[in-house]
């Protein structure tokens, strides 16, 4: 009889997208003959493919660091916990997050040319764009289960530390909902990188959109400050160029009890639709360009 | 080869294993503890360095530290307040002597107003903190106070309780006309209460009076800080004695212009004592708020707080 050790083993074997190139050839799976079947198809390997790389073990460091919190600065912050609570919580959310987007996110691509599975998929009629769009729902699946998790951790954290009903519970979920979007841009922001990029660039130029996406309104006040015009255009294109990840942060908001206003969180998830399709959009140009021969 | 071979080769490799992982759980136990040993060792071989520390500038102007927070602003600005609870409170434990929230002068806080500023630059709604400053450092930096609760009133306009920390700040100045104005703007303030207004008119009529005091203290028990809470009560039962001892002093003036002698004990004026409704232990004696007996100064014919007394003297 095999162990149960074997079949973890024999799991980590199989190559990244060995189930989705199984499943674009096997006849029963007729729903992938469409282009959005040949794409959830992707994503759900994706999805199976973090869990199965253990990406969701994050959330036990998360409720450690939750419950610590919660039991220990109650007595530091001077009735400040349910505040920190839901700043401490949101941030590690954010930050847990943004790890995951890049360093799984520029993976995604690389690690299929590394084991060349991406002959086995492309040999199927599976489409460059199909395949980036579907590794980049997948991963942002990943993420939403990682968000909603950690969301509730939080929620129940709150509970806890006031002992009864605390309005933030429910509050917290706008922000939670932006940070998601946060992370989906910085995921096809990763895509990008890596459809060019080795692993360790993509990570190092994704962390840098990052950090700059949160940096962008003062660039556009320096572009404001600056005397020559071409250097105050090429500044302010810069600003429209690059992610604006000042729409998302609303961590600070929510802990005081506050939600983005419905105009506000609308236009932040437009933004992510639009800006995300455009950076897909130009992974796909240039993934298409790449020959794997 | 056979079973029973098979058998005694897989014990043998079992137990090779048992010890092996006994010895790697033993270097594990041995490493952190010597590494705890050596790093308590170095540490203490240094504390001069680290009190040191306590005064030491923050590195980063409040707003490089906000740009700096990539949209961790709350946890930076967290991060700095739990900092100035922990050097105010390291402060605290390090005096000796008796020491009020609203006045800890005598600890030299310097770094106080700049880690204030630091957390609400980095989460300007963080309305515990523009509290906090307006109650201790208003205590040994009038002007850093104004400018912290000023700066919180600008980026929270609907915030009339700000007011009322500005209005205090002005107050504890003896400056009744400014603070009658503050309460007066923080009244005009949508949701604000209506004891705003009436505080304004009775800092314009009676700033200094105790019963002006007594209602500032009892506004700011309603202060989400325990310790502010704390704060106000002692201030209160100040409050509460001050007016006791008036009260025991016309009833030593009177026993002394009836009998040519101040009383010998408190015994001797018990009676008056209970019919002017102050609190008598079961010896007779008069107590403060805290429950100890007061003192009886002979030479001066006057009343002072017991020694064991917890009502602040100043």
């Amino acid at each position: 009889m095999r162990k149960a050790a074997d079949f973890v083993e024999v799991s980590h074997a199989r190559p990244p997208d060995a189930d989705a190139a199984r499943d674009a050839a096997s006849p029963e799976a007729r729903p992938a003959s469409s282009s959005a079947g040949r794409v959830a198809t992707i994503a759900r390997n994706a999805f199976r493919e973090a869990v199965r790389d253990r990406v969701l073990y994050n959330l036990v460091l998360f409720v450690i660091l939750l419950t610590a919190g919660a039991v220990f600065l109650g007595e530091l912050s001077a009735a400040q916990e349910v505040k920190i609570i839901v700043d401490m919580g949101l941030s590690a959310m954010l930050l847990f997050g943004v790890f995951i987007a890049i360093f799984v996110g520029v993976g995604l691509v690389y690690k299929e040319i590394e084991r060349r599975t991406l002959y086995a998929i492309f040999s199927k009629p599976v489409g460059r764009g199909e395949f980036l769009l579907g590794k980049y729902l997948g991963l942002c699946l990943t993420l939403a289960v990682n968000v909603a998790v950690m969301g509730l951790g939080v929620s129940l954290a709150l509970l806890f530390v006031k002992g009864g009903w605390e309005p933030l519970a429910l509050r917290i979920w706008p922000a939670v909902a932006l940070i998601l979007m946060e992370l989906m841009v910085v995921v096809a922001v990763a895509i990008l990188f890596s459809s060019f990029s080795s692993p360790a660039l993509s990570a190092l130029m994704t962390f840098a959109a990052f950090v700059i996406g949160h940096f962008s309104a003062d660039l556009k006040a320096f572009a404001a400050t600056l005397g020559s015009s071409g250097a105050r255009l090429f500044f302010g294109a810069l600003y429209y160029l690059l992610p604006n990840l000042s729409h998302y942060a609303y961590i600070t908001d929510a802990a005081h009890g506050e939600t983005p206003a419905p105009a506000a969180f609308a236009g932040a998830a437009l933004y992510t639709v639009a800006y995300s399709a455009v950076l897909l959009a130009a992974a796909t140009l240039v993934f298409s360009r790449r020959n794997f021969k | 080869m056979s079973d029973a071979a098979q058998n005694t080769d897989g014990l043998r490799v079992a137990r090779a294993r048992r010890v092996r992982d006994a010895l790697l759980a033993l270097v594990v136990l041995a490493g952190l503890a010597s590494s705890a040993a050596l790093s308590r060792g170095l540490a203490s071989s240094r504390p001069a360095q680290l009190t040191e520390r306590g005064d030491d500038s923050p590195y980063v102007s409040p707003e490089a530290a906000r740009r700096m927070s990539l949209g961790f602003n709350g946890l930076a600005a967290d991060w700095y307040w739990l900092r100035a609870l922990q050097y105010v409170g390291g402060k605290v434990v390090a005096h000796e002597g008796e020491l009020q929230l609203d006045d800890l002068s005598p600890l030299g806080l310097k770094q106080l107003a700049p880690l204030l500023d630091r957390a609400t630059t980095l989460d300007p709604k963080f309305l515990a903190a523009y509290e906090y400053g307006a109650v201790v450092l208003s205590a040994f930096d009038h002007e850093a106070a104004v400018r912290l609760v000023e700066k919180g009133i600008r980026a929270n306009p609907s915030e009339w309780r700000l007011r009322h920390h500005l209005g205090y700040i002005h107050w504890r100045r003896g400056e009744f006309a400014e603070a009658a104005r503050v309460y007066e703007e923080g009244a005009g303030v949508a949701g604000a209460q209506p004891w705003m207004r009436m505080m304004s008119a009775q800092m314009q009529a009676q700033g200094g009076s105790r019963e002006t005091a007594r209602e500032i203290y009892a506004r700011m028990m309603e202060s989400d800080d325990e310790t502010v809470r704390s704060l106000a009560a002692s201030r209160i039962a100040q409050l509460d004695s001050l007016d006791e001892r008036d009260a025991i002093r016309r009833v030593l003036a009177a026993f002394r212009e009836r009998a040519g002698r101040c009383p010998q004990s408190w015994r001797e004026v018990a009676q008056v004592l209970y019919a002017a409704r102050v609190r008598l232990d079961r010896a007779g004696s008069p107590v403060d708020p805290t429950g100890v007996p007061y003192a009886l100064e002979q030479q001066t014919c006057d009343v002072t707080l017991g020694r064991e007394s917890r009502i602040p003297r100043r």
